[in-house]
C-alpha cells in the first residue's frame, strides 16, 4: 500500500513533459512488442509448414524411389524374357535417377527413425540396382540365356523379395512420414491459434494500455486544472483559496503561485483596508471642518462630523438631499450652480458667504469646492469642504469697526486742528496786519504810539509763532504730519542750510563752519522738515553761545542711517538739565528770557518730527560747549520705528 | 518793477471783490488797498452772495477767504470757475488760516491764481495783488488784438 501510494506520489511529481512521453511511449512499447510477437510467430509458421512441405516431399520421393525401382524392375524382367533394349528405357532412368533422388532424400530427412528406414531403403535400392543389374548382365549374356532360365529367374526372385522388402520399408517408413506431417500440421494450426491469440491480446492490452493512461494522465490534469480554475475565481473574488494540488509539476507550481499571489494579494487588501479606515476615520472625526461628498449633480454623498457641528445636520438627515439647502433665499437660485460650474471648470471654486444651519441660523462660511477626477479624467462628483468663520468674521468686523472709529478719531482730530489753527490764526492776521499799517504809516504816530505798536507786533509775532509749533506739534502727534518722505542728499541740504542762517550766525558774531560728506550722502525724509529741524538747532547754537567763537554743522553716514551734528563752544548744558531738553516750554536759562527769542518748543517739535521720520535725536557734552544729533534713516524704515544707529 | 508795463492808474481803478466772512479781515484788507491807491473795492461777509456779487461786479480780482460757514471758499471757486468758462483769465487770490498742504494744492487746482496763508504781511499781499491785475490788464490787451 505504501509502496503503491509512493508510486503515486513519485508519478505525480513528475514533470508534465515526462508524463506526456510516458504516456505517449507506453501503448506504442506494446505495439512493437505486439509486433516481435508478430513477426516471431509468423516465423515459426512459416518453420512449420516448411517442415510440412518437406515431408510431402519426402512422401512424393520415397514414391518416386519405389515407383522408378517398381519400373526398373519390370522393364528389366521384360528384357530378360524378350531381350528387347527397349524394356530397359525404365531402368536406366531410373539409374539416371536414383542417386538424385536419394539425396534429396537424404538431405530432407531429420526424423531419425525416418532415417533409419532410409538407411534401410538405401541399402535396399542398393542391392535392387545391383540386382537389377546382374539381371541385366545375365541377359546380356547369352550363356546365361541360352542356359537354364533358372540363373535368372532366381535372379529375378530374389530382385522380387527385394523390391518386396523395399516396398515394406517403404511403407513403415511412408506411416512414420505421414504420423509426423500430422504432428506437423498439428504444430502449424498450434502456432497459427497461439499467434491469433498473442495478436489479440497485444491489441487488447495496448488499447487498455493506452487508454489507461491517457485516461490517467488527462484525469489528473483535467482535474488539476478544473482545482486551479476554480482558485483563480476565488483569487479574482478575493475570497480564500480551497485545496490546492500540491504536486511538483507544473500544474502544482502553478498552483503554488496561485496561493502566494492569493496570500499576497491579500496581504495588500488588509493594509489597503487598514488604510482606508484610517483615513475614514481622519475624514470622519475631524471637527472644525464640515467636509463632505457631492456627486456630479450636487446631491450630498458622504458627510463627517465637522459638518454635523457646523451645519447641524446628521449625516442620515442629509444624504441623498441637495447641497443647495445650505444657502440663504438670496443665494440659494444662482450660487450653488455657479460654485459647481466654477469647480467643473477651474477644478476648484472657493467662496465666503453666508450659510444656512439645520435650523435656520446663519453662519459665516469659507467653502471649498474641489472636483473630483476619475483615472480616466471623468468628472465623479465634488469634494466640499466648509469651515465656519462666524468667529474670525465677527473679530474681524470689530477690528474694522475699531480701525475706522481710529480713524474717524483721527480725522476728527485734524479737523479740530485745522479748525483750531483757523480761529487762532484769524484773528492773529487783524493783529498783525493793523499792527504792520500803522508801523508803515508810523510818520503819523507819536513815539509813545510807536513804542506800543513794536509791542502789540513782537507780542504778536511770538504769539504766531507758538501757535505755530503748538499746531505742528499737536499734528505730528495726531499721527497727522504731512510727511512727504522722499531720497534727499544731505550735503546738498547742509549747504543750503549754511547759507540760509550764516547771516544770523555771523551776526551773532560766531565763525559758521561746515564739515560736509565728499559725496552724496542720501537720506529719507522729508526734507521741508530736515531744513525746520536744522534751522532750529543751528539757530539755537547761535543764540546760547554767548562766550564761544564758533558753530559748527556736519554730518556723515552711520551704518544704516546718517548722522548730523551741531556743535558749539559755548557753555553747553547743565548736566542736570539735559532730560529736560526736549520738553515743551522747559526752556533752558528762563532766567534770561528776555535776550533769548524763541517759543520753547523748538528741540520738542524737532525731536518729534526726527523721530516721525524714523530717526534719533539728542545731546552729548563734548569737553565744552554743546553738541546737538540727530539720526536719519537711508532707507524707508520697514516699521515706523527703525532701529537704532 | 512793473510800472512800466501798466500805469498804476489802471492797477487802482480795477474792480476789486473782497469775500470774507470775518469784518476785521474785510477792513485790514480794505485799509491796505485803499492806502495803496484802489479806488474800486467791494466787499462781502456773506459768502451765499459772493456768486451774485461776482457776477454782478465782475471784479478783475477776488480776494477770497476758505473757511467760512454755510458756503466755503472751494464751493465759491468752483462757482466762479463755471460761470466763468468763457471769459479768461480773471484772478481769484485765496487768503486762508488754513496752512496744510492740502488745502493749497485744491484752492490752486481749482483754479485759484495765488495762494497766501493768514496772517499775511501787507506789504507783501499788496504787491502780489497789484501783480495779479497787472497780468490781467495785459492779457485783456492781448486780446483786444496789437496796440
Amino acid at each position: 500500500m505504501t509502496v503503491l501510494r509512493g508510486l503515486t506520489r513519485f508519478w505525480a511529481d513528475r514533470p508534465l513533459a515526462l508524463k506526456g512521453l510516458v504516456v505517449v511511449a507506453l501503448p506504442l512499447a506494446i505495439l512493437l512488442g505486439a509486433l516481435v510477437l508478430l513477426y516471431a510467430a509468423s516465423n515459426a509458421e512459416v518453420r512449420a509448414e516448411e517442415d510440412v512441405r518437406r515431408a510431402v516431399a519426402i512422401q512424393r520421393d520415397t514414391y518416386q524411389v519405389h515407383a522408378l525401382l517398381a519400373e526398373a524392375a519390370a522393364g528389366v524382367r521384360g528384357y530378360a524374357l524378350t531381350g528387347e533394349p527397349r524394356f530397359l528405357e525404365p531402368y536406366r532412368k531410373a539409374e539416371a535417377e536414383l542417386p538424385q533422388t536419394m539425396q534429396r532424400l537424404d538431405e530432407a530427412i531429420r526424423d531419425p527413425e525416418v532415417r533409419g528406414h532410409f538407411n534401410r531403403i538405401n541399402d535396399l535400392t542398393v542391392r535392387k540396382r545391383e540386382g537389377l543389374k546382374r539381371i541385366v548382365d545375365l541377359a546380356d549374356d547369352p550363356a546365361a540365356r541360352r542356359g537354364e532360365p533358372s540363373l535368372i529367374e532366381q535372379a529375378l526372385v530374389a530382385n522380387k523379395i527385394v523390391l518386396d522388402a523395399m516396398r515394406q520399408e517403404i511403407d513403415l517408413m511412408q506411416r512414420r512420414e505421414s504420423v509426423l506431417l500430422e504432428q506437423r500440421r498439428a504444430r502449424v494450426d498450434d502456432v497459427r491459434d497461439r499467434f491469433l491469440l498473442l495478436t489479440a491480446i497485444s491489441a487488447l492490452v495496448g488499447l487498455l494500455g493506452s487508454l489507461a493512461a491517457v485516461y490517467l494522465f488527462s484525469t489528473g490534469i483535467v482535474r488539476r486544472v478544473r482545482m486551479l480554475e476554480a482558485n483563480a475565481e476565488l483569487l479574482a473574488r478575493g475570497e480564500a483559496l480551497t485545496n490546492l494540488p500540491e504536486d511538483a509539476d507544473e500544474i502544482g507550481k502553478l498552483a503554488q503561485r496561485l496561493a502566494r499571489a492569493s496570500a499576497l494579494l491579500r496581504g495588500r487588501e488588509q493594509a489597503l483596508r487598514e488604510s482606508e479606515e484610517r483615513f475614514r476615520l481622519v475624514i470622519e472625526e475631524v471637527r472644525d471642518y464640515g467636509i463632505f461628498a457631492l456627486d456630479r449633480d450636487g446631491t450630498v454623498t458622504s458627510w463627517n462630523l465637522g459638518a454635523q457641528r457646523i451645519k447641524g445636520w446628521e449625516a442620515a438627515e442629509i444624504l441623498g438631499h441637495h447641497f443647495s439647502r445650505f444657502y440663504p433665499d438670496e443665494t440659494r437660485a444662482f450660487l450653488p450652480g455657479e460654485m459647481l460650474e466654477r469647480a467643473r471648470t477651474a477644478g476648484t471654486a472657493e467662496d465666503e458667504g453666508w450659510r444656512l444651519r439645520k435650523d435656520g441660523t446663519r453662519f459665516w462660511a469659507n467653502v471649498v469646492i474641489t472636483a473630483l477626477h476619475d483615472e480616466q479624467g471623468e468628472l465623479r462628483g465634488f469634494a466640499k469642504v466648509t469651515r465656519d468663520m462666524s468667529e474670525r468674521r465677527r473679530s474681524e468686523e470689530a477690528l474694522r469697526v475699531a480701525r475706522e472709529e481710529a480713524i474717524a478719531a483721527s480725522l476728527a482730530k485734524s479737523e479740530f486742528l485745522s479748525r483750531t489753527s483757523h480761529e487762532l490764526r484769524t484773528p492773529m492776521a487783524a493783529i498783525l496786519g493793523f499792527g504792520q499799517l500803522l508801523e508803515l504809516d508810523e510818520d503819523a504816530l507819536d513815539p509813545r504810539q510807536r513804542e506800543a505798536v513794536s509791542q502789540i507786533m513782537k507780542a504778536g509775532r511770538h504769539l504766531l509763532a507758538l501757535i505755530n509749533d503748538l499746531l505742528d506739534i499737536s499734528s505730528i502727534e495726531a499721527g497727522g504730519a504731512e510727511l512727504e518722505n522722499a531720497e534727499i542728499d544731505l550735503g546738498e541740504l547742509l549747504q543750503e542750510v549754511h547759507a540760509l542762517v550764516a547771516p544770523v550766525v555771523s551776526a551773532a558774531g560766531l565763525q559758521f563752519s561746515l564739515q560736509g560728506p565728499e559725496q552724496p550722502l542720501i537720506a529719507w525724509a522729508d526734507r521741508r522738515r530736515v531744513v525746520q529741524v536744522m534751522l532750529n538747532l543751528v539757530s539755537n547754537a547761535a543764540k546760547y553761545n554767548r562766550t564761544g567763537t564758533m558753530v559748527r554743522l556736519s554730518c556723515r553716514a552711520s551704518g544704516r542711517f546718517v548722522r548730523v551734528e551741531v556743535e558749539d563752544d559755548g557753555p553747553g548744558v547743565a548736566s542736570a538739565e539735559v532730560p529736560r531738553l526736549f520738553t515743551p516750554f522747559d526752556r533752558l536759562g528762563q532766567q534770561n528770557r528776555s535776550r533769548i527769542d524763541g517759543t520753547g518748543l523748538g528741540l520738542a517739535l524737532s525731536k518729534r518730527l526726527i523721530e516721525s521720520m524714523g530717526g534719533k535725536i539728542g545731546y552729548e557734552a563734548p569737553d565744552h560747549g554743546a553738541r546737538f544729533w540727530f539720526t536719519l534713516p537711508v532707507r524707508p524704515p520697514a516699521t515706523k520705528r527703525g532701529a537704532r544707529s | 518793477m512793473t510800472g512800466s508795463l501798466v500805469a498804476q492808474s489802471e492797477i487802482h481803478a480795477r474792480r476789486i471783490l473782497i469775500v470774507d466772512d470775518e469784518e476785521a479781515n474785510i477792513l485790514l484788507l480794505s485799509s491796505v488797498l485803499e492806502r495803496e491807491g484802489y479806488g474800486n473795492i467791494h466787499t462781502t461777509t456773506d459768502p451765499t452772495a459772493a456768486l451774485e456779487a461776482f457776477i454782478r461786479i465782475e471784479p478783475d480780482l477776488v480776494l477770497l477767504d476758505l473757511m467760512m460757514p454755510e458756503v466755503d471758499g472751494f464751493q465759491l471757486l468752483e462757482a466762479f470757475r463755471r460761470h466763468d468758462r468763457s471769459d479768461a483769465f480773471r484772478p481769484v487770490l485765496v487768503l486762508t488760516a488754513d496752512t496744510t498742504i492740502a488745502a493749497r494744492r485744491r484752492a490752486l487746482a481749482l483754479g485759484a491764481k495765488d495762494f497766501v496763508s493768514k496772517p499775511f504781511d501787507v506789504v507783501e499781499i499788496a504787491l502780489r495783488i497789484a501783480n495779479l491785475l497787472e497780468t490781467r490788464i495785459l492779457y485783456e490787451r492781448l486780446r483786444a488784438g496789437p496796440a
